[in-house]
């Protein structure tokens, strides 16, 4: 029966090409519309990490001048990064199973074969933790251990797109290149990592929420050694000036981020009971005058309190249903005419001897493959749709255009939606049309 | 020529779906439209507001240095006077961050009263030697007078905190309302007190896209940038030389510094596209999808009314058979269709206020100014009006002997 039906869909459709058209067309730019804003949305509001969304913390403590908040539109918000005295602190404390401390340093490159000119590359100042906590892949040698964290060693890790700007894409592991005019040796290079958002690090510093992670990694301490000042945000109070390093180091600038492990509740607990003496033994010596506000933050709940996804991203993602909403309307209304035009032809197959159901069922067909159609249209002109996206924001700062790329969940979702909803639009029309009663439609006209 | 709405009624009653069907689109297009054009005049208003600089002949590199070895009070004067010495350069400077970028950026605030009492205003820092970095920016000076040489303080001032500040416009009126901000005291966040010594014409500073700093809040102090280890060079040139003094400027400071690296080098011609492009594409999707609607509406409207004219042929025959005329047949579908816009409109224009609402209150967008509303009522009413004229007119050529057919 299914070929049958088939094949009266296809009849019908030859019978009323325009028509036809415009429906599949309407419904395709509907899809369209939706696929590239449900993309960005979705890459927006997504949790790269969502595996160990339970076990990894990120750590605030406020710090912050007791005259005002450090966000005056989020006053109940913590400093989303520490002191150099509180993240080494923190750090030094056994409870954790993994924990790393985070700052971005900016610096140079040289030193390769081939390379005219230094590079100037985004540095992420960590500790070996970070390769584990985060998963991060490697395509060539692994990250430094914890040994080379305390010296520190001069080892360092390019990204997959560093490596290949620099050695072509070769495995460079033992080769030795100067960072920052000094000699490191390459330990490790990354595979392709791009976390979107990428929420290790979301204070919008070096490359914004969404834009690349680093280019290399160095120990954490290299960044004390070489005084290199802080290449991400920083925030600072107080009175007093920093022009020296010794001054930022003690300084209540915050400009680190620390990320603990703690897979259980318990190591949970005793850790916060750590932060809480901690504050209690700085506040009596007149450090952390505001109200205490120690925190741990999972993953998800790190994304939601910075707002990562833009209400813009919301706001065209509803019209984008909207548009969906009107085109489908758009088809009911087509698609009931159409059938009703056609009720004649039903009429006599009604009278041949069909039911009321397989009248049904063969219009339902009709409209399942009207969706597929649809639908089909409707993913490449979404495709091209993000393509159009990448493009117009290529040269802006916004995160709309980074988050824009295809994302095969984003648009299963899409895909899936709008087939369901064509299918939903056709189900009056094709019930309405089983309904007519074929006696009427055998009279002459 | 009578209208008579009874038949026109009787006839909506009998099969209402596609009338519904109708009104439902009309109704969602309408809320939107309006919407939808209301935001996209408020972007277009952003994008006209000038930066009040000369963005086509100014370019700015940004550098910092590599190592502690790297001194940057030299490495500045050597790069300005390099600078200065290339033929089809205006002007060169060097301050904190690059203008219509985030770049370097350094925020901050300013009170009118000593200890951070009462409201902060948010404003945009430009440090540098002031003369230098307003021709450069091609700003005038309105009021006051610029930094004195020994005024200017290094890099790393130590104990030494800065006496004087020069405002924008805009951000003097914004630390006092009243009037003069001339001569007058503003505060900084370590409650140091700095004497206003000259108002600027208006231009943005180093503010990205978003932030929270109003756009033309910008002020200079008398520091010379680079404790951080960065800073920018800004050069104007002469307009058309701009791309080869960029090219020749970025190869010699590139190579000659062996303790610093360029991070970027950017013109703000760039800068500015890359500015407004958030603007500019968003009320592009924004125009491009209500078109769409749009058109995808007045087919709706054009299918109901030739469905309808084709399912009621006899009827019109009928009609034209005792008397009627074609303008009173044509009349009828136009009449039918107005009626389904005017329902359109009504329940489209209670939609429209309710999104208007919720953009107001979860997105924090000003209050959509009524005048939208009607323009797009009467906008929608004349396009679905439109939509319906062709099938109304091929009912009028309907013969009156199809009343009279059997088949």
């Amino acid at each position: 029966m299914l070929g049958y039906y088939l094949r009266l869909a296809f009849k019908s459709f030859r019978r009323t090409p325009g028509l036809t058209a415009l429906m599949a067309g309407a419904i395709a730019f509907g899809i369209a519309a939706c696929i590239v804003t449900l993309t960005v949305y979705h890459t927006m509001s997504g949790n790269p990490i969502w595996w160990k969304n339970d076990v990894l913390y990120a750590v605030t403590m406020d710090s912050w001048d007791p005259k005002g908040a450090y966000d005056a539109a989020h006053p109940q918000m913590a400093p989303d990064q520490l002191t150099y005295q509180d993240a080494t602190y923190l750090y030094g404390s056994n409870i954790p199973r993994r924990k790393t401390l985070l700052t971005l340093v900016g610096g140079a490159l040289s030193g390769a074969p081939d390379q005219s000119i230094p590079l100037s590359v985004l540095t992420e100042a960590t500790t070996a933790g970070f390769f584990h906590m985060f998963d991060v892949p490697f395509e060539y040698g692994g990250p430094w251990n914890a040994v080379a964290d305390s010296g520190p060693e001069p080892l360092i890790v390019l990204s997959r797109e560093e490596n290949d700007k620099l050695f072509g894409g070769a495995d460079s592991v033992g080769r030795t290149i100067l960072w920052n005019n000094l000699s490191f040796r390459i330990v490790g290079v990354l595979n392709r990592w791009y976390p979107q958002p990428k929420f290790y690090n979301l204070t919008g510093g070096g490359s914004g929420d969404f834009g690349r992670p680093a280019d290399a990694y160095v120990p954490f301490r290299w960044d004390a050694i070489l005084h290199r000042w802080p290449g991400g945000s920083m925030g600072c109070w107080g009175s007093g000036h920093i022009d020296t390093f010794e001054q930022l180091l003690n300084s209540e600038c915050v400009w680190i981020t620390l990320w603990v492990e703690l897979p259980t509740a318990a190591r949970r607990a005793r850790f916060l009971d750590l932060m809480n003496a901690y504050w209690v033994q700085q506040h009596q010596q007149g450090r952390f005058q505001r109200p205490r506000n120690n925190h741990l933050w999972n993953v998800s709940q790190w994304l939601a309190i910075h707002g990562v996804v833009s209400s813009d991203s919301r706001l065209l993602l509803r019209l984008a249903f909207a548009f969906l909403a009107v085109c489908l309307i758009n088809t009911v209304g087509i698609l009931l005419a159409k059938f009703l035009r056609g009720a004649s032809l039903s009429g006599i197959r009604r009278a041949l001897g069909a039911s009321r159901r397989q009248i049904f069922a063969q219009h339902l067909i009709e409209v399942a493959l009207l969706s597929l159609v649809g639908s089909l249209l409707g993913l490449a002109l979404g495709a091209l749709g993000l393509l159009g996206v990448r493009a117009m924001y290529a040269h802006s700062y916004s995160d709309y255009g980074a988050a824009a790329h295809f994302d095969p969940h984003g648009i299963l979702w899409a895909l899936v939606l709008a087939a369901l909803s064509t299918l939903l639009a056709g189900l009056y029309p094709a019930w309405r049309i089983g309904r007519v009663s074929p006696a009427l439609y055998l009279k002459s006209q | 020529m009578s209208l008579d709405i009874r038949p026109l009624l009787s006839a909506l009653r009998r099969s209402p779906t596609g009338a519904i069907l109708v009104t439902l689109q009309v109704a969602i297009t309408l809320a939107v439209l309006v919407n939808a054009a209301f935001l996209v005049s408020q972007r277009i208003a952003q994008l006209e507001q000038p930066t009040g600089l000369d963005t086509d002949n100014t370019f700015g590199i940004m550098l910092g240095g590599v190592s502690n070895k790297f001194n940057v009070a030299r490495a500045e004067s050597e790069d300005l006077a390099y600078l200065r010495s290339l033929p089809g350069v205006v002007a060169a400077t060097v301050t904190v961050g690059i203008p219509l970028t985030g770049m370097g950026s350094w925020n901050s605030e300013l009170w009118r009263q000593p200890g951070q009492r009462g409201t902060p205003v948010a404003t945009n820092m430009m440090n540098g030697d002031s003369r230098s970095l307003l021709s450069t920016l091609d700003v005038p000076l309105i009021a006051g007078r610029n930094f004195r040489a020994d005024e200017i303080l290094p890099p790393s001032p130590g104990k030494e905190s800065p006496a004087e500040i020069i405002l924008t416009r805009a951000l003097a009126q914004a630390l006092f309302p009243h009037g003069d901000a001339l001569g007058k005291t503003v505060y900084d966040s370590a409650s140091n007190p700095l004497t206003v010594l000259g108002v600027a014409r208006n231009f943005m500073g180093a503010v990205g896209g978003g932030g929270d700093v109003p756009r033309y809040h910008a002020a200079l102090l008398p520091i010379t940038p680079g404790q951080s280890g960065f800073y920018a060079l800004l050069v104007r040139t002469q307009p058309g030389r701009r791309d080869e003094v960029l090219r020749i400027a970025q190869q010699h400071i590139g190579a000659s510094h062996r303790d610093g690296v360029i991070g970027q080098t950017l013109t703000l011609a760039a800068a500015k596209d890359a500015f407004e492009a958030d603007n500019r594409n968003k009320a592009v999707f924004l125009s491009v999808v209500t078109a769409f609607m749009l058109a995808v509406c007045c087919l709706g409207i054009f299918g109901l009314t030739t469905f309808n004219v084709g399912s009621r042929t006899r009827q019109i025959g009928t009609r034209r058979a005792v008397g009627a005329r074609r303008r009173d047949i044509v009349a009828h579908f136009m009449v039918e269709n107005a009626l389904i816009l005017t329902a359109g409109a009504l329940l489209g224009s209670v939609l429209a206020l309710a999104v208007s609402d919720w953009l107001t209150t979860d997105y924090g967008l000003p209050r959509l100014d009524l005048a939208y509303l009607l323009a797009g009522v009467i906008v929608l009413w004349v396009i679905g009006e439109l939509a319906a004229w062709q099938p109304a007119r091929r009912a009028a050529s309907i013969p009156p002997s199809v009343a009279t057919r059997t088949v």
